[in-house]
């Protein structure tokens, strides 16, 4: 046994030297895997820079350089949440640059230290085999038809469903999800849990789903049916930065050059992403087709802790 | 004094740098994160000042009678699931023995996080009972009950294996004695049996306790809608949500720990207050009885365990990654092998991750098996002093959250001034799961131990044995069945372990867990499910085939 542990041992140690590379980017993301991974390759192949990916949620991602502070490695990070690029930009940890490609990004998606790799927005995921009718406004899945049938994705869990609590609570009040949760909506976990249900038909749709995922699964085959309402909805810009501590900032800058790219966009737009660029086309509806609501970011934030608890609090009745 | 002269025997030095490595040094940087909210910049600024916040928090009280709820409510089901079927198996002839102990290995191999979602496609309105049968169980499932008993079916098997293989050591020889001297059948098992297995029982508890109070995947996914909030998901807020509170984390965890500390030193107190050797090197009848007229309920018990905690699941896993899309549902038209070649023709870099994965688990399993082993000697056949430290320390990170393990590992592992480190490498991955799963084979060696008496080892050493021979002669064989047993858990385990996995993978590695988390992300459930699938037949196979290689018996799985 104990030289079988020996051999074993040997060959793990050959395994874990392979991991240990050092890489000439790394990059921590937010989903989708398949995008970055599409990216780090296009990029490697274009300039012969290695990128190491970490990908993980948000805030796994959030975590991971926290917990990382005394020593950090990451060069460039990816988050699908803006306020990420606002908060680290006040921490003073962020590079200011700003790529060439990014002529064509409008000025709301960009900022001295971080602009957007591609934006999502958040709609009505609908499963049109539910037996209910079509909705198109927030306010219609209040309505009786949908009584027990509306999953909302928990806006602790998702930045992009806080900024849409706060944007229509922040006119109206709580009104509107009060009378969801008389309706018997639930709050259902993460964006793709609250998902999940409304594609078997246990739920006929989501309140404030992430268009993308919805859309690919559509592209898949799934029933499913993205609505943007009428009355508005939040985008979410997935902002790129360059953090000060990385060692390798060139290669860091061609990599967010890269992002920016007609053919980073394009892959960006492949995924059903709205790309940051106003000049690449996309198979979807683009930011100038929507309706957005006013978000005041700073004041928003600000009153976060309130926001969730006054949410959680209708949700618990 | 005569001991210190004498010198510690090296099994016991190797175990106590093994368990200072893999736990005792993240461990000491979770406690220092709890003191030192800053320790995560370098700085041991402000001590002290996260610990009123976080235990100041109005729903702690709350979420810590969830959670010792939730564990007392798994362990109890567990072992009024476990021991009858373990006593059958371990004292009767049950047909097919061999078949129910691979089929109750199975729910240990499949990931609580798949399980769940197996469950809800399966329970939900409109789900596959609903699509088949034409009713659905969602109110049942979404309530307290239904997490004790998604968390049971997955945590039992810790159970029946224990107490079946303590109880087929026990044999029925000193039951024997008992019925001579005029005790009934039932008296002898109740008086005799039953308490000599003890520390099987005992030791499985623990472990289930343990398990169910730091899981995360089920008490998320399904306590949510039932406002069901227990320590584990709070801390995996604290976490995930910006701004990070590792401080605060930390101390949840501390509390999460003296829950667990406290069923530890309970266990303990039951386990020292008399002996339970049990092979004393005479000679074992190990025949076993006829059940009789009780053969067909008695299989149709197994029967019935095997196919909740077995069937169900795999086939609501199977069903969800054979369907071409989710909203299909189950018909002919919509099931198809695209997930499996999707995953075979490794378009997705899904074998990468199996292939990573599965060579951590049999390192891990490796590791954990020899450190346990050296561990649970030190602790119950040394006279080493501190082997209580030791013990607690092979306890320890079964009540930490995989999560809080991982920022331990982080924090310890990623300090500037270490000339090298495993971080960054799959060496810590190998870890964290070596740190999360020791107690499984310690728990296992330990309660084997407890069994066998000190004189086969005094005998060997009087015939001149050193005691290195004399452990790995003697002792090593005899515990051999409990702790293959436990290392078979452990790369179980470790090869779909996620939480501690998704926070401290090094950059460019995907493991099998990981690959499946990312894929129900995107909302590809069915290519998530096809990897779990695929991992559930993998981990199953490999160590019954290694088992069978080695040439054990059939008995012992």
């Amino acid at each position: 046994m104990l030289k079988f542990t020996l051999r074993a041992g040997v060959a793990a140690t050959a395994l874990f030297g392979a991991g240990a590379a050092l890489a000439d980017v790394t990059v921590y993301t937010a989903g989708p895997a398949k995008l970055i991974e599409d990216l780090a390759a296009g990029f490697t192949a274009e300039t012969g820079v290695a990128v190491e990916v970490f990908q993980a949620t948000t805030g796994k991602v959030m975590a991971r350089i926290e917990a990382e502070a005394a020593n950090p490695v990451v060069d460039v990070l990816i988050s699908a949440s803006w306020d990420t690029a606002t908060d680290f930009a006040e921490r003073g940890w962020l590079v200011p640059y700003t790529s060439p490609n990014a002529e064509m990004v409008p000025d709301f998606l960009k900022t001295e230290t971080a602009v957007a790799q591609g934006v999502s927005a958040l709609a009505i995921a609908w499963n049109p085999n539910s037996g209910t009718p079509k909705p198109t406004d927030w306010a219609d899945l209040a309505k009786p038809e949908y009584k027990d049938l509306v999953n909302l994705p928990d806006p602790a869990q998702s930045g992009s469903a806080f900024e849409l609590v706060a944007a229509l609570s922040g006119t109206e009040g709580m009104g509107l999800f009060d009378d969801l949760a008389a309706n018997g909506a639930i709050v259902a976990g993460a964006n793709a849990e609250a998902l999940n249900p409304v594609l078997q038909g246990a739920k006929a749709a989501v309140f404030g789903a992430v268009d993308y995922i919805s859309m690919a699964g559509a592209a898949k085959g799934e029933t499913i049916e993205v609505i943007f309402p009428e009355s508005g909805t939040v985008i979410a810009p997935r902002p790129v930065m360059i953090l000060n501590w990385s060692q390798n900032q060139d290669e860091a800058k061609q990599f967010v050059d890269y992002i920016l790219s007609d053919a980073g966009q394009a892959m960006v737009a492949k995924t059903f992403l709205m790309p940051a660029r106003s000049d690449i086309a996309a198979d979807r509806p683009l930011i100038a087709d929507l309706n957005i609501l006013p978000v005041d970011a700073e004041a928003v934030y600000a009153k976060r802790a309130e926001t969730l608890d006054a949410f959680a609090t209708t949700f618990a009745k | 004094m005569a001991r210190a002269r004498e010198g510690v025997s090296p099994s016991v030095i190797i175990a106590a740098a093994g368990l200072v490595l893999v736990v005792a040094v993240p461990f000491l940087f979770i406690i220092l994160q709890a003191i030192f909210p800053e320790l995560g910049r370098g700085s041991l600024a402000a001590p002290f000042s996260a610990l009123a916040g976080a235990l100041g928090d109005p729903k702690l009280i709350g979420m810590t009678g969830n959670t010792l709820l939730l564990g007392v409510l798994v362990v109890a089901l567990s072992a009024l699931i476990a021991v009858p079927l373990a006593v059958a198996r371990a004292l009767f002839k049950v047909p097919g023995a061999v078949i129910w102990d691979v089929l109750f290995l199975i729910p240990f191999m499949i990931p609580p996080y798949i399980a769940v979602l197996g469950w809800i496609m399966t329970l939900q309105p409109r789900g596959y009972l609903e699509q088949l049968v034409g009713f659905n169980l969602a109110t049942f499932l979404f309530s307290v009950p239904g997490i004790v008993f998604v968390m049971t079916l997955n945590s039992f098997p810790v159970v029946y294996f224990a107490v079946s293989r303590t109880l087929e050591t026990v044999g029925s020889r000193y039951a024997d004695v008992g019925r001579v001297f005029g005790a009934s059948p039932a008296r002898a098992f109740w008086r005799i049996t039953l308490p000599l297995s003890t520390p099987g029982l005992a030791a499985s508890l623990l472990l289930v306790f343990a398990m169910a109070i730091e899981e995360y995947g089920t008490p998320a996914a399904l306590g949510g809608r039932a406002g069901f909030e227990v320590l584990v998901t709070a801390i995996d807020l604290r976490v995930s949500d910006w701004p990070i509170d590792l401080p605060g984390a930390a101390i949840l965890s501390l509390v999460l720990v003296v829950l667990s500390f406290g069923a530890f030193v309970l266990q303990r107190w039951i386990l020292t207050r008399r002996s339970y050797e049990a092979t004393t090197g005479k000679p074992q009848d190990s025949a076993k009885r006829d059940l009789g007229v009780w053969k067909l309920p008695v299989v149709a018990g197994f029967a019935l365990v095997a196919f909740v905690a077995t069937g169900l699941p795999l086939l609501a896993i199977l069903a969800s990654a054979l369907s071409r899309t989710i909203s299909g549902g189950l018909v002919w038209s919509n099931l198809g092998f695209s997930n499996f070649s999707a995953i075979l023709g490794d378009s997705t870099g899904a074998l990468k991750a199996l292939g990573t994965s599965l060579s951590l688990g049999v390192a891990a399993a490796l590791v954990t098996g020899l450190l346990g082993a050296l561990s649970a000697y030190a602790v119950v056949k040394s006279k080493v002093r501190g082997r209580g430290v030791l013990d607690v320390l092979t306890i320890l990170p079964n009540a930490l959250p995989g999560i809080v393990v991982a920022v331990g590992l982080i924090l310890a592992w990623n300090q500037p001034w270490l000339p090298v480190t495993p971080y960054n490498t799959s060496l810590i991955l190998l870890l964290a799961y070596c740190c999360i799963l020791l107690p499984q084979p310690v728990r296992y060696a330990t309660a084997a131990f407890h069994q066998i008496g000190d004189n086969l080892e005094a005998a060997a050493r009087v015939f001149g044995a050193s005691p290195m021979v004399a452990f790995r002669r003697i002792l090593l064989p005899l515990i051999a069945p409990s702790l293959l047993a436990a290392m078979l858990l452990v790369f179980a385990v470790a090869t779909r372990e996620l939480v501690a996995s998704v926070v401290v993978a090094p950059v460019g590695v995907s493991t099998i867990s990981t690959y499946i988390w990312r894929q129900f992300e995107q909302g590809s459930v069915g290519l998530g499910m096809a990897m779990a699938f695929v991992t559930i037949l993998i981990t199953t196979a490999l160590p019954l085939i290694a088992l069978s290689l080695m040439g054990r018996r059939g008995n012992l799985l």
